[in-house]
């Protein structure tokens, strides 16, 4: 007990903390050059710490493989993070410490709210591009925010690969049904009137819509709503856990043979390793590969070896961990077009360099070359949960909306 | 009107107004024999879902052998932190209590990422899975059975209220402390036994709510919605706690079905101004209460 608490205390080390400055070391041959720095607002306590850690991990074990390969054109990498407990205000105070005492282009965010109180600032210094846990559709409107991106498709989006799939699941001529659940909060609602404009566009009928309290409450109220409609479908978005599982086992118990969905923050191993058996059948919409999928390629294979390196003992990595690796990976990205182009790193030149990304090989992050649209990545993929197996398996092709 | 989706509905509210009522119960419990309101109450519901977590879970104990241990661990909880946190406090203005216990329910949040990480979790089955109809109603298994285990709770503490010698102790330090002490009641140990009362009955409504809903590091966040339950009630009033907090879960839960899950905290904040404009001391609280 006292080891596994001493474990914990370790991984969760910066809670409650001061800032965090990580340093990742560089080969000789790049420390004549000035660093780049990536920096970030990084909730390693608070509500989103359940993902943050693994964020952290994530662009920590990036930060350290890029300087091991010789780090952005021969300049090091230096990741320079503090704690925000997922507190805007905590976050927009680290950012102006971090960018106050270090030249920083590009930034991590730990919020969608962080992330539009930032904007103006952002926009009137002109010198860092911001991406981050956000996969917001408003972060994708490019007069308000040109220079922030989504690392993967933004949440309307991933609604729209859902849809794409359940539309292609209709039997004798008939498209199947759905209902849209979500939080009462800002994540949850984001999606879902585009959500319900493309059913309509496709002739899906959203035959219910529900809107729960976020966090632990008692739903059985909005299941009896949807036993009397029984959809075919229900897609879930603004939760991580709970109240998915409820859903899931209550409806099962009442012989309804609904299947159910959910975007990235639902759709991690966590889902199949607190329900078990009950997991069997859920599906997620997921940018990325996963960490233990079947899939390889050079990048995803440094992943998981620098991951192995960096904590042996941690197992699977969450997609929190890659997406904060693939934060780093489009930074990197985008930070070598604009350098091999001789321009500056300014936020402009940087947001014409992401825009520029046509087809690029993810080298297995993923699974098919990626283009940037309106500052996202509008891909993904749908993966069932195999619970026998513990893990997500492929039930769809890629799919790269247009 | 579908009177059977009705019936289901008041159902399902009133099983869940039930849990509201007994956490609403370790609220009135402390706040009548101290004067403490306890805004720490949510963080001891949690880290008693914890402990049942670790002994169900981890340890791999029986359920029904983990539920007791866990709530009389979240009891000894309630009666160390009287005595090492209140206790000190006492004759200190009651906004100074009051952060005391703002500042415990913090360090309980710390402990528990520090202990158990901050992943959302879920406490492993030990509520029957068969789903319960009572005529055609359907009711979920889970609150139809963590009902009747806290009601059977409420039943023994009213019971122990009414006729044990620690409860009529209990009344009489609530209604006259100096009239209690002069007839030879130990006060500070009423004190003491009250948070102990209050805490196992907030434990046992956590490990319950904690079954049907998740537990998080943020689940003490429940213990303050249900802070309207007992003001409407009355601050203390044990009766007022019951029917208050049977009532808000029906509320809550007709107003989340037919008008949907954003309308469910407007419609019990809309009760809450309407009682303290007209009742300030709530329903069945005493009119020296003061407002919130």
């Amino acid at each position: 007990m006292f080891k596994s608490i001493l474990n914990k205390g370790r991984r969760l080390a910066g809670i409650g903390s001061i800032a965090a400055v990580l340093v990742a070391s560089a080969p000789a041959m790049a420390q004549d050059k000035e660093p780049i720095v990536f920096g970030g607002s990084i909730p390693l306590s608070g509500v989103f710490a359940f993902a943050g850690v693994h964020l952290h991990a994530g662009l920590t074990d990036y930060t350290s493989w890029i300087n091991s390969q010789g780090g952005i054109n021969g300049h090091p990498v230096k990741y320079v993070m503090e704690d925000t407990g997922y507190e805007v205000d905590r976050s927009v105070a680290a950012f102006k410490k971090i960018t106050g005492s270090n030249k920083v282009p590009v930034y991590y965010g730990d919020s969608t709210g962080f992330m539009k109180t930032i904007a103006s600032e952002l926009n009137s210094r002109g010198t860092t591009l911001m991406s981050g846990a956000s996969f917001a559709t408003a972060l994708t409107d490019n007069e308000q925010y040109p220079y922030q991106f989504i690392p993967g498709p933004n949440y309307t989006q991933m609604f729209g690969i859902i849809l794409e799939y359940i539309a292609t699941q209709g039997k004798d001529g008939d498209m199947p049904t759905v209902a849209f659940v979500y939080s009462d909060t800002e994540f949850g609602k984001d999606p879902i009137e585009n959500g319900k404009a493309k059913a309509a566009e496709m002739g899906i009928e959203v035959v219910e819509e529900i809107v729960t309290k976020p966090g632990s409450v008692d739903v059985s109220a909005e299941i009896l709503k949807l036993r009397r409609v029984r959809p075919d479908f229900v897609v879930f978005h603004g939760y991580v856990l709970s109240p998915i599982n409820e859903f899931m086992v209550q409806m099962r118990q009442m012989g309804l043979d609904t299947q159910f969905m959910g975007t990235f923050w639902s759709s991690d191993k966590l889902i199949i390793n607190k329900m078990g058996a009950d997991a069997d059948g859920y599906m997620g919409v997921m940018p990325y590969n996963y960490y233990d999928s079947a899939e390889g390629g050079p990048m995803l294979d440094a992943l998981r070896a620098e991951a192995e390196k960096s904590d042996p003992d941690a197992g699977y990595r969450p997609t929190g961990y890659i997406q904060g690796w693939f934060n780093a990976m489009v930074w990197t990205e985008v930070i070598k077009r604009t350098m091999d182009a001789g321009k500056e790193l300014t936020a402009e030149n940087m947001a014409d360099s992401l825009a520029s990304i046509k087809d690029w090989d993810t080298g297995g992050i993923i699974g098919i070359p990626v283009s940037v649209q309106d500052m996202s990545f509008p891909v993904g993929r749908i993966w069932r949960v195999n619970a026998k197996e513990a893990r997500y398996e492929p039930v769809s092709d890629w799919i790269h909306l247009d | 009107m579908d009177w059977l989706f009705f019936g289901e509905i008041s159902l399902a509210g009133l099983a869940m107004g039930g849990l509201y009522a007994l956490i609403g119960l370790g609220f009135v419990i402390i706040y009548k024999a101290t004067r403490v309101i306890n805004f720490a109450i949510g963080e001891i519901m949690m880290f008693a879902a914890y402990l049942f977590l670790t002994f169900a879970g981890g340890m791999e104990m029986s359920p029904w052998i983990a539920l007791p241990l866990a709530v009389l661990g979240g009891s000894i909880l309630g009666g160390v932190i009287e005595k090492t946190m209140i206790r000190p406090m006492l004759g200190e203005s009651s906004i100074s209590v009051v952060m005391v216990t703002i500042g415990i329910a913090s360090i309980l949040v710390g402990l528990v990422e520090l202990l158990w990480g901050a992943d959302p979790q879920l406490l492993p089955g030990f509520l029957p899975r068969k789903p319960v109809f009572i005529g055609e109603m359907y009711l979920a298994p889970k609150i139809a059975y963590g009902f009747l285990i806290g009601a059977a709770l409420l039943i023994v503490y009213l019971l122990y209220f009414r006729f044990s010698r620690g409860g009529v102790a209990l009344r009489a330090t609530a209604s006259d402390q100096a009239a209690a002490y002069s007839m030879g009641i130990n006060v500070r140990r009423v004190f003491n036994l009250s948070w102990v009362f209050g805490s196992l009955a907030a434990s046992l409504a956590g490990v319950l709510v904690a079954a049907t809903g998740g537990l998080s590091p943020q689940f003490g966040a429940i213990g303050l919605s249900v802070l309207v339950v007992v003001i409407v009630g009355g601050l203390d009033s044990i009766v007022g706690a019951l029917v208050a907090g049977i009532f808000i879960g029906w509320l809550e839960t007709v107003a989340g079905a037919y008008l949907g899950g954003e309308y469910r905290m407007p419609a019990t904040f809309a009760v809450l101004a309407v009682i303290l404009i007209f009742r300030p001391y709530g329903l069945f609280g005493t009119h020296e209460i003061e407002r919130v």
